[in-house]
């Protein structure tokens, strides 16, 4: 009885609501004028996966990694050559994993011995030469001209007999992936690698010397959040059916990055509110701004948004356990 | 297992509870308000704009809209183009030409195709948009023109130059109308023209190229490039450089070595202006060519007296010539004084106007609209205007143009 | 053609290292990565451009030049200051990287600023130091680089200078060095972070004079791609280390030249050799060309 209850406690009701509110959303409006709602939410998604994907490199294991997006763009020009080429959604999806955590692993292995901010701008400088490398490389990406070329198709996802072609089944998509994700982390954060990512982020001498192998377990957390950026690449790819190497400049690293600082270091809830106003707000802004002169100051607003959350909530939005303690005892 | 990863946050807070002093108590009270407060902060947000949005639109305005990067790296472009735009649709409210009123609504992609497709979304929900201007980039046009599609809505894009736009129109896959449009023409035309003059008129023989890496920049280059070799030139290099970047001395130096005969350049006038100032500097004097995204007062004021003897093609005929561009520039003028027009802001004019030629034709129901535009012959700053079955203007008229004495010129034949 | 290219790499990496400077300072003490910055570069280039407004109606003359640069490095820094006071020192009690996302703020606010209430159009520069060419063996150099190129040691050594030699100076060292004990010293260190600060922004705010004087033009969005390069220059000289930020601005700078000038279509892949570049000494020297190697202590 005394578990029943523990089980309807405010908090799990909450998340019960929330997501049942996010499940119900997309029937109940997508007829009616707000029905561009459905894609805001869409592209929340996305980040809110990215950004839970970096949670393991940057909230829990400490790694400051500012090269990010560069995996997200493997995946989505991984699964729009492979579509353009005949391949469906799933192979795409497997193709575009395997490449980023390869790619990955690669960076990982030399550079993860750096320290610090020597760390974030060398994956900076990995961000951008992807970026690069994909912008010149005309024969295979078409560059600047992006992907699909002119008589090529990138084809709807095909998954298991159905075929995705409206915001709302996308939405869909997204929400599974990303529950999936939460699911994960939760799942990882609470076993022996999540302690042992959070005691190099802690102090990387002192987890060394009790036993934990350091070099090893950085590279997972890289290699793990690979893999999740080259999903969400993989399913932009297939949704917005077109690619170019300007959606994914270093300013979308920086994005992420404070999603999850701002948010709430290691903290899935906090990660995720992250996303959701970090992401939200330029749409939001949009939105009531429209057609007025002050649409112009729509990132000027988000800017001022950035700063004031900050100083008001340092520890994060949703600070996770550790951090709440820390914060106690000051 | 499960339940206990639901016992956990409860028991958590028991044990903290138990075992924290009065203070630290305080601030776990403070914890759960904070969270509340945030709680509470969305949901009035949330009903806040839900509120706002539901405030019916009762009156009997007609939109045009108007999405172009508004801020961000290319703001100071779709800034003129939405300039324009807005004084098009202003004129035509001060003629009285309709009995209802007009209203031009932009919107802010900022040259980010996710945004493009965002904001498409936006604009197709209000049912009383009847056509947007724009995008300016066709990385945001072409993704956004899907979304166009679905709601058949009439697209009249006045600067972007990607082949794609319009031809997939033509493609298998499509279904619905053919509802885009563009006023500006691809760049297959500039390039050759350009390349002809060179190599025919001025009988230049050894040409470096370089472009912008945009598809209008690096299109125009390679058009060049394909007519400059087929008229017998060659074509010594066929460089790339970066928007936002400004120091070209590296690359003009290395130029300046191989002695060409010309320099052409597929880009916009910021860039432009640069590479002949700095070329100026380094002693590089081969005339240097450029398209009609550089023909523009900003060049001059960038490039100073260095721009002095280049040439520049543009489609149509330059706008400070045409008679009945002269408005245009005056009005221009006058609503914003001090702002220089910008390369495209003239199509966006003309977009506009062409619109609302369609629009005064068969009133504001968006399928008609549609049909409309496909049969529009419009005279206005940018000559005559037709469209082709792809949606692509078939105004193919190219001038050149060249910098004397510190304002563009006609070159005659 | 080899020695105008080293001229033209050495003016772009003399830009680079006055802006690395500012980075490199600021993070020795504070260890945190100043992300507006680059708009204080920006700022400043605007702040030359009115002071130059204000002085033509003086006249001419070496005299107007040094007011210029004067009321730019003064705004500049005060700029810099205020941006300290403001966003950075509430949040200096917090983790390290909050106050990395205040800075990201502020640099957003800094250009949509400007954009919106200066100018959204790209402003020419007065030509306040005329160039004139000096014909010097097989190439031309432009005196316009050789002062660039001067104005920046200068600024440079002075500041060495000052760090070095002054009591500020030394108060600054031993801030870097350790914050906590310096303060025990009797340093007050609000006050030498925000000496730090305005030194920082008035370097950026003359290479932002520099910058404007040099390629004729100023625009709202000038602050990032620069601000990028010269933080890389930074921490590819020894972040921290105020010759490091020097050297790692002109290897940047003449890398990027000699790569955009040798290499078949260099100038599209110049941004990633000199990415290769910085990866590449870094995984050999880890902190860098000049950095020390701090030893942990357990």
């Amino acid at each position: 009885m005394k578990k029943l209850l523990k089980k309807f406690s405010p908090q799990n009701i909450l998340k019960g609501l929330l997501l049942g509110a996010l499940l119900l959303l997309p029937l109940l409006i997508q007829n009616g004028p707000y029905a561009y709602y459905i894609r805001s939410l869409g592209l929340i998604g996305l980040y809110a996966l990215l950004a839970l994907g970096l949670n393991f490199t940057l909230g829990y294991a400490g790694l400051f990694d500012l090269g990010y997006i560069a995996f997200y763009a493997i995946g989505a020009y991984t699964a729009a050559l492979a579509s353009i080429h005949g391949w469906g959604f799933l192979p795409a999806a497997f193709c575009a994993v395997v490449l980023a955590v390869a790619v990955r692993f690669l960076e990982g292995i030399p550079i993860l011995r750096l320290r610090g901010d020597y760390l974030a701008i060398v994956t900076m400088g990995f961000g951008e030469i992807t970026r690069l490398v994909l912008n010149n490389l005309d024969s295979l990406t078409n560059g600047p001209k992006g992907l699909p070329r002119v008589g090529e198709n990138i084809y709807p996802a095909r998954l298991l007999g159905f075929t995705l072609t409206t915001n709302t089944h996308y939405y869909y998509l997204i929400l599974i992936l990303v529950l999936l994700a939460v699911v994960i982390s939760y799942r990882l954060e609470h076993s022996r690698l999540g302690r042992a990512w959070v005691a190099i982020r802690e102090d990387e001498l002192a987890a060394e010397l009790s036993g934990i192998p350091v070099a090893k377990m950085k590279l997972l957390a890289f290699v793990i959040s690979g893999g999740f950026a080259a999903i969400g690449g993989c399913v932009f790819a297939f949704w917005e059916r077109f690619v170019t190497p300007e959606s994914f400049v270093f300013w979308e690293s920086v994005l992420i990055v404070a999603m999850i600082v701002a948010g709430g270091m290691g903290s899935i809830g906090g990660v995720l509110l992250g996303a959701l106003i970090l992401g939200g707000i330029p749409q939001i802004l949009q939105v009531v701004l429209v057609g007025s002169r002050w649409i112009d100051y729509r990132y000027f607003f988000f800017g001022l948004i950035l700063v004031l959350t900050v100083m008001f909530r340092p520890q994060g939005l949703l600070p996770s356990q550790r951090r709440k303690t820390e914060m106690l005892g000051e | 297992m499960g339940g206990l990863a639901y016992a956990k946050p409860g028991l958590r807070i028991c044990i903290i509870l138990s075992s924290v002093t009065q203070r630290q108590r305080g601030f776990l009270r403070e914890e759960i308000m904070a969270k509340r407060g945030i709680l509470f902060f969305s949901c009035t947000l949330l009903a806040g704009l839900l509120f706002l949005c539901a405030c019916a639109d009762k009156s009997n305005v007609v939109r045009v809209a108007v999405a172009v990067p508004l801020t961000g790296d290319m703001g100071t472009e779709g800034q003129g183009v939405r300039r324009a735009v807005e004084l098009a649709v202003e004129l035509a409210n001060e003629s009285h030409r309709f009995s209802y009123p007009i209203e031009a609504r932009a919107f802010d992609d900022r040259a980010d195709p996710k945004e493009a497709v965002s904001v498409a979304n936006i604009i197709v929900s209000d049912p009383k948009t009847i056509a947007v201007i724009g995008h300016y980039n066709s990385g945001c046009s072409i993704p956004a023109s899907q979304v166009y599609n679905r709601a058949n809505l009439a697209m009249v894009s006045p600067a972007s130059t990607n082949p794609k736009l319009t031809q997939q129109q033509l493609e298998s896959g499509w279904s619905g109308p053919r509802n885009i449009f563009r006023v500006v023409p691809t760049d297959d035309v500039q390039g050759s023209f350009a390349a002809d003059f060179v190599a025919k008129k001025l009988k230049l023989r050894r040409v470096a190229i370089i472009h912008d890496k945009t598809p209008y920049g690096q299109g125009l280059a390679e058009q060049f490039r394909d007519r400059f070799l087929s008229d017998g030139g060659s074509v010594l290099s066929f460089d790339g450089i970066v928007i936002g970047d400004r120091d070209f001395k590296a690359l003009l130096t290395r130029l300046n070595s191989i002695k060409p005969d010309g320099i052409y350049f597929g880009g916009l006038y910021m860039e432009a202006g640069l590479l002949l100032r700095q070329a100026k500097e380094l002693g590089l004097r081969a005339p240097f060519f450029s398209g009609d995204g550089s023909k523009t007062d900003e060049l001059i004021k960038v490039a100073g007296p260095a721009a002095e003897g280049s040439y520049f093609s543009i489609t149509g005929i330059p706008v400070e010539y045409l008679a009945t561009a002269k408005p245009f520039l005056e009005k221009y003028n006058q609503k914003y004084p001090g702002v220089s027009v910008k390369p495209f802001d003239h199509f966006g004019y003309e977009a506009t106007n062409i619109v609302l030629d369609a629009l005064a034709k068969v009133g504001s129901d968006r399928g008609k609209i549609i049909e409309e535009l496909r049969k529009t012959r419009y005279s206005g700053v940018l000559g005559v205007t037709e469209f082709d079955e792809k949606g692509d203007t078939k105004n193919k008229i190219v001038t050149m143009t060249q910098v004397r004495n510190g304002e563009f010129s006609i070159v005659t034949n | 053609m080899f020695s105008q290219q080293l001229v033209n790499g050495l003016v772009l990496g003399s830009i680079y290292s006055l802006i690395a400077l500012g980075y490199t300072l600021v993070y020795g003490i504070l260890m945190m990565i100043n992300f507006a910055h680059s708009e204080v570069f920006m700022v400043g280039a605007f702040l030359g451009l009115g002071a130059c407004a204000l002085f033509g109606h003086v006249g001419g003359g070496w005299v107007s030049v040094v007011g210029v640069f004067v009321l730019a490095m003064a705004g500049g820094g005060l700029l810099g200051v205020l941006i300290e006071r403001l966003a950075y020192r509430p949040l200096r009690h917090a983790m390290r990287l909050i106050p990395l996302i205040s800075a990201i703020g502020v640099s957003i606010m800094l250009s949509n600023s400007v954009f919106l209430w200066i100018s959204n159009q790209s402003l020419p520069f007065p030509q306040i130091i005329a160039g004139h060419p000096i014909a010097l063996g097989n190439f031309e150099l432009n005196s316009l680089q050789l002062l660039i190129f001067t104005i920046s040691i200068v600024l440079m050594i002075g500041l060495s200078l000052f760090i070095k030699h002054s009591k500020v100076g030394k108060a600054m060292r031993a801030c870097a060095d350790d914050i906590a004990t310096a303060g025990l010293m009797g340093i007050n260190a609000n006050k030498i972070i925000a000496i730090t600060f305005l030194i920082g922004g008035a370097l950026a705010a003359a290479a932002g004079v520099l910058n404007g004087v040099y390629y004729g033009t100023i625009k709202y969005n000038i602050g990032f791609l620069v601000g990028v390069k010269a933080f890389t220059a930074a921490v590819l000289g020894g972040i921290g280390n105020i010759a490091g930020a020097v050297l790692g601005g002109f290897v940047l700078g003449i890398i990027e030249v000699m790569a955009a000038g040798y290499l078949p279509d260099g100038n599209q892949w110049k941004d990633v050799v000199a990415f290769v570049v910085l990866i590449g000494v870094l995984l050999l020297r880890p902190s860098g060309l000049l950095g020390e190697k701090i030893a942990e202590k357990v």
